[in-house]
């Protein structure tokens, strides 16, 4: 079907560009447009400056690579939809109406400025040009529907998530008030509703001015919603003449409106329209989960200026969206603890801006130390705040990467000695005796005493598997006592292991996290020394935390082994049949996901399918899976005191677990999480409700073991 | 302008241990060394007036002790301390706190600071009394068990609270140059991370012989203290025993215990 009629000739099928301009207008309109790409320009180089002032990052490796995953990011809008539906697909449609209308826009350019004068190349005209005013016309309808849903939100859903309140401020600070934000974030909605609409209203105008054209009139279906809205003006009278000078204002109004987006994108929140897609470009999908190396010959450690800050850290900061996504999921902003992941964010945005601009422009390149009390600098109390338990970089959906440079931050506290006192002493306990309980070395396998057989030592002879066992489940009591129903089980199973005995020390993944890497590099080198020492096929570990830094961190050491979390063993241990179970529990029970297994390494299905296999009656939180609510000991924070009278993580999560109706038992994974939750389980009054257990315990009651031991000791 | 700071490097005790087998110390096997707890403090409010002060503040950290005393004054190198003196000879095997004061005081005429903080005490020994007896040789004034001080550099008095019976606090005032021994919580000591140590081991460590001081065999050892450690030992235990387990099993205990004490 040929879409043009063949009366017409399709050259003469197009939209005249400057219809009935005179030359000063033209011109004046090139004037405006230079002036405005040309203050977008020195903007973007503002910005890229600022960046180049940061250090150098290791994210240049695998361009290619990095782009096209960029890109897919970008395109699918994955990121930007997640625990946030409705506003994700506003958002796309926002994305892609701009997107669609921006190629227009510059293919109109191409062919009237460089291809048609330079080449003699036009190509805007007949079929072509009609399918691309069907999906222009389109693409602004989406533009105005993500638009209006997106003012909906933000004037009448409200999510708290958007309210900007600070948890690191009080509310007399003078840089409390984020009023500022608010503004710009209707001004931002505002101006593309008002450039989309008189988009059409200037198409409108345009036809019902030129209706007697049938170059123009026959052809008007293949811009519906123009069509649509000329109708309309003729309906309320609008005529020819009218409709001409309609034409000529709205053409100017839109056009200088657009001009005037597009100069300021790199001073305003439109700016992540670029900063986002170099964020994500530049991201590390390990930078929680793998902290920077500290070069040895470094003088300086960490970051203490803004020049500190490697440059894909400074461009992260202009990358932020304010969603509000990291806020909502950090568990110490959740129970106003005073810090908030997009607040940090957004203070060092501002204050690595103010840091560059020159004093004309309102800045003052004499700020440059990021830490303190000033004006947008980031306090102490902030960072230790912190729980690294990762929850904000996973739902980012710029990729921003808060955690390695909250450590950076704190690695400089640590050199200039500020910290907890009770921090303090841990530290100095694992420097001297590397353990975090200050036990001498010698007690390390002490819990292995009171078995009745004896657990090998692997470095004297050869093991299959070696476990690592990690300070908690060595020293702890309580978790003493999980320690030695495990190494039951992996007996009954069969299983060759043995266990480094005092050999082993602190992995020194939380050591690492609090920002004394020193302290981890000894802890690092000495684990890498003990088991090299040993002969084993691979490692299993009882210890989240452990398992992490040995399987992302000590590459970087240069020591790579096979290494599981014990759940995946018994997972596979279980689908062999080589370990069957006579007892079915029918508990009700929940599952929290420890940071360093599930979000860390994305063990979520292995501790599922062994409760599912246990018979237990598994009802999930809300909170769950890659959005499970740390227990708030990460980072460091087990060896210091939480503020009184400010509720716990580890309590917010208990209220959380006794929502399930009929609860019964609170599975976890990790040492860490036994003693945080049985701690919260008491001070939020849920004693006696439900139990907390490590899902070890839970498998070695279904081994029947339980009973047998009761029995042991009524006949005795 | 120069601070003067005595510091020690203490035994800390394992929970299980033995003792030497002359009984007059605990095997050096079953202890582990550090900085004094008190000298953190010490310390502390030295490098506290040091970044305080516009003019140029030194820091100098001493010690008694042999090669291995280096990690604690290492550890107040990388704290911030400028640089660090240690003396030792063989002869100073056995000095008391008067001895031990003695070295000191020569180190301090020596280098001459306007003022000295020392810990109040060690946390092994406990005598309290390097730092008072160092005064007394100097013939300066001193303060003891300072909790709260008041100094800017070059003043020619400083103000201190020290802490008395029934929480009762004394403000007093001292002419300078003074020693002053320092208690805890007179602030919060930082933490000296092991990358610091590490790096401190490019600062200054002067190491001084008794003969680099002017003194003799004879001043310091035995024969220069006044006191001497005949033995030490563990107290016979106690009769207090804590009962646990079950009402029905400490019952069971309790019982078991009056019989064996009536001799049944
Ligand atoms: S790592 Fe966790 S605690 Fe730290 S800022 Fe992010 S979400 Fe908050
Ligand atoms: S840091 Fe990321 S998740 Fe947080 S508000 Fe900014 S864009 Fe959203």
């Amino acid at each position: 079907m040929n879409i043009i009629n063949p009366a017409h000739d399709p050259q003469d099928v197009t939209r005249t560009l400057f219809q009935d301009f005179s030359t000063w207008m033209t011109v004046s309109f090139y004037v405006v447009a230079i002036t405005a790409i040309a203050v977008f320009a020195y903007g973007v180089w503002m910005q890229i400056a600022k960046y180049r002032r940061g250090a150098p990052d290791r994210g240049w490796k695998m361009l290619g690579h990095r782009f096209m995953t960029m890109l897919k990011e970008v395109f699918s809008q994955r990121t930007v939809r997640r625990r946030d539906k409705p506003a994700g697909h506003a958002h796309a449609l926002i994305f892609f109406g701009f997107v669609l209308l921006f190629i227009g826009t510059s293919i109109i350019t191409l062919d009237y400025d460089i291809t048609g004068p330079l080449l003699g190349l036009n190509f805007w005209h007949g079929s072509f040009y009609l399918w691309f005013s069907l999906v222009l016309d389109f693409a602004g309808l989406a533009l105005i529907a993500g638009l209006l849903f997106m003012m909906y939100r933000r004037g009448w859903l409200r999510p708290p998530k958007l309210d900007y309140a600070r948890p690191d401020r009080n509310p007399d600070e003078p840089d409390y008030n984020r009023s500022q934000y608010r503004i710009e974030d209707w001004a931002f909605l505002w101006t593309l509703v008002i450039i989309a609409l008189t988009g059409f209203v200037l198409a409108a105008a345009r036809m019902v001015w030129l209706h007697a054209d049938p170059l123009v009139w026959d052809y008007r279906w293949w811009s519906p919603v123009a069509t649509v809205l000329a109708y309309a003006f003729k309906g309320v009278g609008l005529t020819a003449d009218g409709g001409e000078i309609l034409r000529l204002y709205t053409w100017w109004f839109h056009g200088i409106l657009a001009l005037a987006f597009i100069a300021v994108i790199p001073y305003t929140k439109a700016m992540h329209m670029l900063t986002a897609a170099g964020s994500l470009m530049f991201r590390d999908p390990l930078a929680a989960q793998r902290l920077p190396t500290v070069p040895e010959e470094a003088v300086q450690v960490g970051y203490e200026k803004v020049t500190d800050f490697s440059w894909k850290h400074l461009l992260n900061l202009d990358a932020c969206t304010k969603c509000g996504r990291c806020h909502e999921a950090c568990p110490a902003a959740t129970v106003g603890l005073p810090l908030s992941p997009r607040d940090l964010v957004l203070s060092l945005r501002e204050f690595a801006n103010e840091s560059q601009w020159p004093k004309l422009l309102g800045g003052d390149p004499s700020k440059q130390v990021v830490h303190g009390d000033g004006v947008n600098q980031i306090r102490p109390e902030t960072l230790w705040a912190c729980r690294t338990c990762m929850a904000c970089v996973e739902i980012c959906p710029v990729g921003i990467e808060h955690v390695p440079m909250i450590v950076q931050m704190r690695r400089h506290l640590v050199e200039e000695g500020e910290m907890d006192p009770l921090l303090q002493g841990t530290l100095q306990n694992i420097q001297k005796k590397g353990n975090s309980f200050g036990e001498n070395k010698r007690k390390r396998a002490r819990w292995a005493k009171d078995l009745d057989f004896e657990i090998k030592d692997a470095r004297k002879e050869p093991v299959d598997m070696l476990w690592f066992v990690g300070d908690y489940a060595s020293f702890d009591p309580r978790n003493q006592k999980v320690s030695q129903r495990f190494a039951r089980i992996l007996t009954e199973a069969g299983v060759d292991f043995g266990i480094l005995h005092d050999g082993e020390q602190n992995a020194g993944n939380d050591v690492r996290r609090v920002g004394e890497e020193g302290l981890y590099e000894m802890l690092a080198e000495n684990n890498i020394e003990a088991l090299n020492g040993a002969s084993f096929q691979s490692i299993i570990t009882t210890d989240p935390h452990s398992y992490n830094t040995i399987r992302n961190e000590y590459p970087d050491f240069g020591a790579r082994f096979a290494i599981e979390h014990y759940s995946s063993l018994l997972d596979r241990l279980i689908a062999q049949g080589r370990l069957s179970f006579p007892k079915t529990l029918n508990y009700r029970v929940t599952y929290h996901d420890p940071c360093h297994l599930g979000r860390f390494n994305r063990g979520f299905d292995a501790p599922r399918n062994i409760i599912r296999a246990l018979g237990l009656d598994l009802v999930e939180m809300q909170r769950s899976g890659d959005n499970s609510f740390c227990c708030g000991a990460g980072g460091g924070r087990i060896w210091q005191a939480d503020p009184v009278g400010v509720e716990k993580p580890s309590e917010n999560r208990m209220h959380e677990a006794a929502q399930i109706e009929g609860l019964e038992v609170f599975v976890v994974a990790c040492p860490k999480d036994v003693t945080m939750f049985e701690d919260a389980l008491k001070t939020a009054g849920y004693e006696g409700r439900f139990v907390v257990k490590e899902l070890i315990e839970l498998v070695y009651e279904a081994l029947g073991h339980e009973k047998r031991e009761r029995e042991a000791a009524d006949v005795a | 302008m120069k601070i003067l700071v005595p510091i020690k490097q203490v035994a800390t005790l394992d929970e299980d241990f033995e003792l030497r087998d002359d009984g007059r110390d605990v095997d050096p096997d079953y202890f582990d060394k550090d900085l004094n707890e008190w000298d953190e403090y010490s310390v502390e409010e030295a490098l506290l007036i040091k970044e305080a002060s516009s003019s140029d503040v030194e820091v100098i950290v001493v010690t008694v002790g042999p090669d291995d005393a280096d990690e604690a004054l290492r550890k107040c190198l990388a704290k911030g301390a400028d640089r660090a003196v240690r003396v030792w000879d063989d002869a100073l095997e056995e000095s008391d706190s008067l001895a031990i004061a003695r070295v000191l005081a020569r180190v301090a005429e020596k280098e001459s600071p306007d003022m000295v903080f020392a810990g109040t005490q060690s946390s092994d020994a406990a005598y309290s009394s390097t730092g008072v007896a160092l005064a007394a040789f100097l013939d300066w004034p001193h303060a003891a068990v300072v909790s709260k001080l008041d100094y800017a550099v070059g003043a020619d008095k400083a103000v201190f609270h020290r802490e008395l019976e029934g929480g009762l606090l004394e403000e007093g005032e001292i002419q300078c140059p003074c020693v002053l021994t320092i208690q805890l919580g007179i602030n919060a000591p930082r933490y000296a991370s092991l990358r610091g140590i590490k790096q401190a081991k490019s600062k200054q460590l002067d190491e001084l012989s008794l003969d680099d001081l002017g003194l003799s065999a004879s001043d310091v050892g035995a024969q220069g203290s006044a006191s001497r450690v005949r033995r030490v030992f563990v107290p016979e235990k106690g009769q207090a025993e804590l009962i646990g387990g079950t009402a029905a099993e400490q019952a069971e205990r309790l019982a078991r215990i009056i019989k064996e004490m009536r001799g049944m």
